[in-house]
């Protein structure tokens, strides 16, 4: 009985021990994590509408339960209206979609007709050499920009994929397909009526 | 002061981790695709691995041997998160390519391997004399092992967007270096490589012992 009370004791004390290691761990390291993520969307917002000088978060929740209708089983996240010098030039939208190795966060540009104006991988888990080619090989990304204003799931499907990173480039060709879905259905009727 | 070199030696050659004990491979296969990660991962393991043999080793006595992996698995996994966190906070760019690697140092048999076998039954100083050796010995195994396939798998060594070393416009990089095979491949030969050396340095002090 004794010997299973020290047991019981000497894991305990070692769990705490770790615990109370990480909790200070994580307070010293929280406030410079949240500030590298707000830079990282930033940049990815700045990186997929280049010309954008603002990006103002669409917090109208009608507007984004029906988009996220329209993202189906895609999970989007949130949704930026762009502007430069106050005038409306597109839309980013924020999205996780499901790669090989969990969620990868995407943001994609629009412009206020609809067609891509980038791609940009805000975290992902993939396979690194493999599933981290949809990152290195740069044409992956690129070739977005050429789905035609108001593309539908069927353009996407024509674009390459990348041989050994099948199921992370379908991730990111899910989540454009999901923001084409998005802006037909829900950013399109916002064009005009919003300015 | 002798036995501590003599143990930090041995991590880095007769008993290296990969091309010898053949341990910590699963991790080491996957993440030497580009020699920045394997420098990353290297350098994250080296901390991980030191860390937990010295908690260890300096509680060896207070820790109970019914109740030991529980409990070198929470140490290891401590470190382990603290690592990811403070790579999280820093070198976010690193982190987002190594991303799922990072954690699974957590279950990298080397590292629990060393604080089983070494650091349960030995002073500090020389599992601290272990841990840097077994550490340093596999990050150079894996940066030799990233350097080949890179260089010949890609055609050029890239170290944060800047191409250090470019072969000839005329080679046509094999993928398959990138690939699993490929890396068993490298693997293989060099585990070759080490024995070949081994044994040579060995016939070499056989024979300056008969001369004698």
């Amino acid at each position: 009985m004794s010997k299973s009370i020290r047991l019981v004791i000497a894991v305990l004390v070692a769990c705490v021990s770790a615990a109370l290691g990480l909790s200070l761990t994580y307070a010293a390291t929280a406030p410079r994590i949240a500030e590298q993520n707000r830079l990282a969307e930033e940049r990815s917002l700045q990186a997929v509408l280049p010309d954008a000088d603002d990006f103002e978060i669409v917090a109208d929740a009608a507007l984004l339960e029906a988009a996220a209708a329209a993202a189906g089983p895609t999970d989007l996240k949130d949704v930026y209206r762009a502007s430069e010098a106050g005038a409306h030039v597109g839309w980013a939208i924020k999205l996780a979609s499901r790669g090989y190795g969990g969620p990868m966060q995407l943001v994609i540009g629009l412009d206020t007709s609809g067609s891509v104006t980038g791609v940009s991988i805000l975290s992902m888990n993939e396979t690194p050499g493999l599933g981290t080619k949809v990152l290195t090989e740069s044409w992956f990304i690129e070739q977005f920009v050429t789905l035609p204003a108001g593309f539908g799931d069927a353009d996407v499907r024509a674009l390459d994929s990348i041989s050994g990173s099948t199921r992370s480039a379908n991730g990111v060709r899910n989540g454009v397909a999901a923001a084409g879905r998005v802006y037909a259905a829900v950013l399109a009727g916002e064009e005009g009526g919003a300015q | 002061m002798n036995e501590w070199i003599r143990t930090f030696r041995q991590g880095i050659g007769i008993e290296n981790p990969l091309t010898v004990l053949m341990i910590g491979l699963c991790a080491t296969l996957a993440v030497s695709t580009q020699v920045q990660n394997a420098l990353f991962m290297g350098l994250a393991v080296v901390f991980v691995v030191t860390m937990s043999n010295i908690l260890v080793s300096v509680f060896r006595n207070a820790i109970p041997s019914e109740v030991r992996i529980p409990i070198f698995i929470v140490v290891i996994a401590s470190f382990v998160t603290i690592v990811d966190l403070v790579m999280k906070a820093f070198v976010p760019g690193i982190y987002q390519v190594l991303g799922i690697w990072i954690p699974l140092i957590v279950v990298n048999c080397m590292i629990l391997g060393r604080a089983e076998a070494f650091a349960y039954h030995n002073k500090p100083l020389l599992a601290i004399a272990d841990g840097l050796g077994m550490g340093i010995g596999f990050w150079l195994v894996m940066v030799v092992l990233a350097t080949i396939r890179e260089l010949f798998g890609t055609g050029a060594i890239v170290w944060f967007e800047t191409t250090l070393v470019r072969l000839p416009a005329g080679y046509a990089p094999p993928s398959v270096l990138l690939l699993f095979p490929g890396a068993f491949l490298v693997f293989g030969f060099m585990i070759a490589g080490t024995r070949w050396l081994g044994e040579r340095s060995a016939a070499r002090a056989e024979a300056r012992a008969c001369r004698r």
